[in-house]
């Protein structure tokens, strides 16, 4: 008989972290193991097996992964299969040619994104369908054939499908497919219309790329971690988080690749959605700050922000995707802004004689100044250190330098801006806040709110060192730290629901569509969700259906993801009131075009019942006394051991809370209170 | 004094504030050159019109936004009117904001506890200012009037109510009023926001920290471009002239550029031609945005540019100049072609002073395109910019396809245009053979063909590089110039200038072929295997591969794909 543990593994660029949640014992337990990047399934099976002996035990295993970010951040090992392309003749270079801007304003020395099939291996065939779907010349059907010949015999064997509009008559693209499939059986060959049935044919040629290109590596992974997982014994479900924030089955994850390039980040936000709602915050705010970067997210009544289209391989810039660096990927995943500002962070004195903090980081080799690895740039980390904020051994093992940590900031810093070593390493703290609280202000200002309305949840080996200092600068009034805030993300792969977007092109003004006709596109829409949902094992009274369209007023270039109000008319007067909340104004006389019809289908699971810890008490003792600097001065603060503060402990500042893997600092003020859950709350007062 | 510490902070936030601005405005704009492509600007400056903070955003605002809040606040003084609490400027006056009239700004002043702090400004490209064409550029326009409404600095708001009917006046006099309203109100929401930030700013540090911080921030620019300037290390005047077209005549652009011991710069367009009675003048604000990015570009990409940047560099331009006209003279291509002219002068003079840092020409045109006409009982109008190549650099080609120097903005998608207007696009591909052949090659240029489904249309193009051809540096060779041409239904081929406006029908067909960048060294040390990899994906012909690049297949020759 199967046993009942879930696992969540969440593979990161320096560490793999595993959670285990077993339902009869209400117990979770969690580690961190060193990725493995040659050979990812390596650090996973070591995490799984030192978590689980026998994976008979295990009855579902959720993964979230960055193999498809890697692979097209270069990554050696993983190297993207040979593909070509077929589409109209003269539009070859779409891919290449993108939206025709450069990612990098100033600099003359940009590149654009290597193109992923090489101009010799695109092949223009005649053939044209037009805006309206009409075959306006016929498929060149022997130039396809002619094309998979030559490709095939010189050892291709993935293939792209891409013609013009082809979200709204397929016949061309089908046809091609078909033509492919027989000359070069076996070949993976991906459509267009199949992938990303909507206009703008450079994100849909490009989205279908990146999903031909992710299939044959996701796979061979997939294969090689089931087969391992299977010769230990492992009988369970495996699944795979998805940059929607929703899981899916390893077999889904095959057909639609691309859906799971950044599913680590996501799970993250999912996490912070869970607890959000259990502990009933409507706004929340997740803060996960690693080694190299910060990522916020923003939560709104237990959802995070989805967006629909995402860079994959691309520079973050200010926070945000850089567009054009990357290969657009149209599928939906959570919205995170993220800034270069980790434990790793260098800080530096520009030529003007100002403090700068990033982007430039010393990674986990050498790393900061303080791991005594050779590094000689002062760091975040190494601020920490010199505070007295961070314990001299961390996670039991890495001894810091302090002595390191002061040369380099005294050396790099303080000298030349004319500070005293903690007077700089408190500005660098103040400085990378700023950075920090900008990713914070992008996420919650873009959705229209202001960051104040929010709790803030940290978490990330570094999360809860900033935490209240970030919070009190953006004038935040809660800050929780969650339980295991080191691993929380492969937490959130534990409490996440199945999920699939499915969605078809309108693109028709209101008139030119009646209700009928998007009653029958939603219709053929759910069915397809349900019957995966069902193939996936969740019961039909589990399934819950959401329908949306995208509308636009005509002329506007972005559109409003708007819930379908069970008409057209019912939903346009819906369009407005958005626009109007939105963005101030709205035009009813104004032509509305419904662009997308979406569906979104949730498969509800059973989430592990988590609670706090047994081993602490209701009365927090402090387990020593260390001066740190906090507030522009020092403080002895009382140093507090959290697995020992049980559910009501109260801890206020000025304090330090140490686990294994992160430091909470209370400043003075601030006092915080372990709940239920086992997360402490922070507020002033 | 305010501590360095505080004064970082308060930049940071400054910054920010101008980022928040921007979102604001994106958000909330209605019309798509703002909303896709991002035509617009927001800033802070000091009390005196300084320029502190500017979120990046398009290239032809920076700079020119300084000058533009300068002058509305000399104009104000002038007219004796004084910015109170609750008031938002308007000005589109080119020779007072320092673009052309679509860019409209906004100025508010921020006040805390009675004093003023601040000023934040924002600049939006309205799609239609009125005038003889629609989308106000360009055109058979011989003076400055003729582009459309002239706004000069106006109160639209006074003391936080908004002045209605200044608001009707203006927007009867355009052709899309609901877009002018609509991002009217954006450019508004986002100075409330701006004002926000920095009145907030102003009661978490004080009002005199702040004050003082600007001062510091300012003094802090012109430290870190001298400093990289002197960095450098290469002194000396040096000089470069490029030109523009004009029907069959050429108007040059000159430019001394001089770099001294102490990191100043002087700039000085002293013998660039006289002021034209054609849409290609370009105003001092223009002039200054152009010659900025070139700097900013060949010293350090990531310089900050305020007010301090220019207690450093000084741009000097004759008055009555093409790049310093006085009115009437029309202006309204200065900012999209003349712009990109300016930029390539000042990189060739630079290119003089650091010929390891600086690429060969990239295309130098905007290349616009504006259609319109009547189909389907709709009028209908569509604008346009096509990429082209960018320049080869010392160590590497030049991009293929790809809008350079004072322009990025986004294409239009093919099916966004098919599905919108009666054109069918049936060619969209890089161009071959159009690179400037060098040991670094420069970009390709583009083709894209518009083929008029329905009825009658009007078609103008303003582009460049008909005539003159993308420079090369160092023995590279000059990327291929412009080349537009008409293929009529009847199958009949007209060739077209550079700038034109022509009226087609139904089947014909407009090829615009965009330039090539120029190429950086000799040709003929091309490395071999880059020869053949672009022979191998059809960017250069097997005949240009021996013409230029001195390749000679070994044995049977190569096969030339196409």
């Amino acid at each position: 008989m199967p046993g009942k543990a879930r696992v969540g593994v969440d593979v990161g660029g320096t560490f793999t972290d595993l959670v285990l949640f077993d339902p009869e014992s209400g117990r979770i337990a969690h580690l961190k193991v060193p990725t493995t990047p040659r050979n990812p399934v390596t650090g996973v099976m070591n995490a799984v097996l030192e978590a689980v002996e026998d994976l008979s035990r295990v009855s579902v295993l959720v993964h979230a992964t960055t193999l498809g970010t890697n692979m097209f951040f270069g990554q050696s090992g993983i190297e993207p299969p040979r593909a070509a392309l077929i589409t109209n003749k003269g539009f070859e270079d779409v891919i290449e040619i993108g939206r025709q801007n450069r990612p990098e304003l100033y600099n003359p020395y940009f590149e654009r994104p290597r193109p992923l099939i090489p101009r010799s291996r695109r092949h223009g065939v005649r053939g044209r369908i037009d805006a309206r779907g009409r075959e306006v010349e016929p498929l060149d059907a022997d130039a396809v054939r002619r094309a998979a010949r030559l490709e095939c015999s010189s050892g291709v064997r993935v293939f792209v499908v891409s013609f013009l509009h082809s979200y709204r008559n397929p016949a061309h693209e089908e046809v091609a497919a078909r033509i492919i499939e027989e000359e070069c059986p076996g070949a993976i060959v991906v459509t267009s219309h199949e992938v990303d049935p909507q206009p703008m044919e450079y994100e849909r040629t490009s989205t279908a790329v990146v999903n031909a290109l992710l299939k044959p590596i996701l796979s061979s992974y997939l294969e090689r971690l089931l087969r391992e997982l299977e010769s230990r014994g492992f009988k369970g479900k495996l699944l795979v988080m998805q940059s929607s924030g929703g899981v899916a089955d390893a077999s889904e994850a095959l057909e639609r690749p691309a859906a799971f390039i950044e599913s680590g980040p996501s799970a993250g936000a999912v996490a912070v959605a869970y607890f959000s709602k259990l502990m009933g915050r409507g706004k929340a705010l997740g803060f996960d700050m690693g080694g190299t970067t910060a990522k916020a997210s923003s939560i709104i009544g237990g959802e995070p922000e989805v967006v629909d289209i995402y860079e994959v391989g691309g520079r973050i810039h200010h926070g945000r995707l850089v567009r054009g660096s990357g290969y657009p990927v149209r599928f939906p995943y959570i919205d995170l802004a993220e800034v270069s500002a980790g434990g790793g962070t260098i800080a530096w004195v520009d030529p003007g004689g100002a403090l700068r903090v990033g982007p430039r980081s010393a990674g986990a080799d050498p790393g900061p100044a303080c791991y005594g690895r050779g590094g000689s740039d002062p760091t975040i980390t190494d601020a920490h250190l010199i505070l007295g904020r961070l314990p001299s051994v961390l996670a039991g093992r890495l001894k810091l330098g302090r002595d390191l940590a002061e040369k380099a900031v005294k050396e790099r810093i303080a000298d030349p801006l004319g500070l005293d070593v903690a007077e700089a390493a408190w500005a660098i703290i103040r400085i990378a806040n700023a950075i920090m609280g900008k990713a914070l202000r992008l996420v919650s200002i873009e959705r229209g709110h202001d960051p104040r309305e929010f709790t803030l949840y940290a978490f990330g080996g570094a999360g809860p060192l900033h935490a209240v200092e970030l919070a009190e600068e953006l004038g935040i009034g809660e800050v929780v730290i969650p339980p295991m805030p080191g691993v929380f993300s492969a937490l959130g792969l534990l409490v996440s629901d199945y999920r699939h977007d499915y969605h078809e092109a309108i693109v028709k003004r209101v008139g030119e569509v009646d209700d009928r006709e998007l009653e029958e596109v939603f219709e053929r829409l759910e069915e397809g969700a349900v019957r995966t949902l069902l193939g996936e094992g969740i019961p039909r009274d589990r399934i819950v259906l959401r329908r949306f369209v995208d509308a636009k007023y005509w002329g506007q270039a972005y559109t409003l993801r708007v819930p379908y109000a069970g008409s057209v008319e019912a939903t346009v007067k819906t369009f407005h009131s958005l626009h109007e909340a939105r963005y101030g104004f709205s035009s009813p006389d104004e032509d509305v075009e419904i662009v997308v019809a979406r569906v979104e289908a949730v498969g509800v699971t059973d989430k592990p019942l988590i609670k706090a810890s047994q081993a602490g008490t209701g009365e927090a003792r402090p387990k020593g006394w260390r001066e740190a600097y906090v507030g522009g001065s020092w403080h002895r603060m009382a140093v507090y051991d959290r697995e020992r503060l049980g559910v009501g402990a109260e801890v206020c500042g000025p304090a330090i809370v140490e686990e294994v893997d992160s430091t909470i600092v209370i400043p003075p003020g601030y006092c915080g209170r372990v709940d239920a859950l086992g997360s402490l709350v922070i507020r002033r007062g | 004094m305010v501590d360095k510490l505080t004064v970082e902070l308060i930049r940071n936030a400054a910054v920010f504030a101008s980022e928040e601005m921007g979102i604001v405005l994106r958000n909330t704009a209605y019309s798509p050159n703002i909303k896709d492509r991002l035509d617009h600007t927001c800033s802070v400056l000091t009390p005196r019109g300084e320029l502190a903070a500017q979120a990046e955003h398009i290239p032809v605002h920076l700079g020119s936004m300084a000058i533009g809040v300068m002058n509305t606040l000399e104009y104000l003084d002038r007219e004796g009117e004084s910015l109170e609490p609750g008031d938002i400027v308007m000005v589109n006056d080119p020779y007072i904001a320092g673009t052309h009239l679509n860019d409209i700004m906004l100025l508010k002043p921020v006040y805390v506890r009675g004093r003023l702090v601040a000023i934040v400004a924002d600049k939006a490209h309205h799609v239609d200012v009125g005038g003889t064409v629609p989308g106000s550029l360009g055109g058979d326009v011989r003076e400055f009037l003729q582009e459309g409404v002239v706004i000069p600095p106006t109160k639209i708001v006074i003391g936080g109510r908004l002045r209605g009917d200044v608001i009707k006046l203006i927007a009867e006099n355009v052709r899309t009023p609901e877009y002018f309203r609509g991002d009217l109100k954006a450019q508004i929401a986002a100075l409330n926001v701006g004002e926000r930030r920095i009145a907030e700013l102003a009661e978490k540090y004080g009002v005199d920290a702040v004050l003082e911080a600007w001062d510091e921030i300012l003094a802090y620019t012109e430290r870190y471009t001298r400093g990289r300037v002197r960095e450098l290390g290469r002194y000396g005047r040096f000089k470069a002239v490029d030109y523009i077209e004009l029907d069959s005549e050429l108007v040059p652009i000159r430019v001394t550029i001089e770099l001294k011991e102490d990191g100043g710069v002087t700039v000085d367009f002293e013998g660039t031609h006289p002021q034209v009675d054609a849409p290609i003048n370009a105003v001092y604000g223009v002039t200054v945005a152009s010659a900025t990015f070139a700097l900013k570009s060949t010293i350090d990409p990531e310089m900050p540019v305020n007010h301090g940047f220019y207690r450093a560099v000084t741009i000097r331009a004759p008055e009555g100049s093409l790049v310093n006209p006085v009115k009437p003279a029309p202006v309204s291509g200065g900012n999209v072609e003349t712009s990109q002219r300016i930029a390539d002068t000042v990189f060739k003079a630079l290119a003089e002073a650091f010929p390891e840092r600086v690429p060969a020409a990239s295309c130098g045109t905007m290349t616009n395109v504006m259609m319109g006409g009547y189909a389907g009982g709709r009028r209908w109008a569509f604008y346009e910019t096509i990429a082209c190549g960018s320049g080869a650099r010392p160590q590497a080609d030049g991009v293929d396809g790809v809008h350079t120097n004072m322009t990025n903005t986004l294409n239009t998608p093919v099916e966004r245009v098919e599905t919108d207007y009666p054109i069918m696009i049936i060619e969209y591909r890089l161009r071959p053979d159009s690179e400037g052949p060098g040991t670094y090659r420069g970009g390709l240029g583009v083709t894209r063909a518009f083929k008029l489904l329905e009825g009658k249309a009007t078609v103008t193009i303003f582009s460049e590089r008909c005539s003159t051809r993308p420079w090369g540096l160092s023995g590279g060779k000059p990327g291929e110039p412009s080349r537009h041409y008409l293929i009529k239904r009847s199958g009949e081929r007209v060739e077209l200038p550079c700038k034109t406006t022509i009226e087609i029908s139904e089947g014909d067909i407009v090829y615009i072929n965009t330039p090539g960048g120029g190429g950086y060294g000799d040709p003929c040390k091309r490395p071999r295997r880059l020869v053949e990899r672009d022979l191998e994906e059809g960017r250069i012909s097997l005949e240009r591969a021996h013409r230029h690049y001195c390749y000679k297949p070994e044995k049977s020759s190569f096969n030339d794909p196409r």
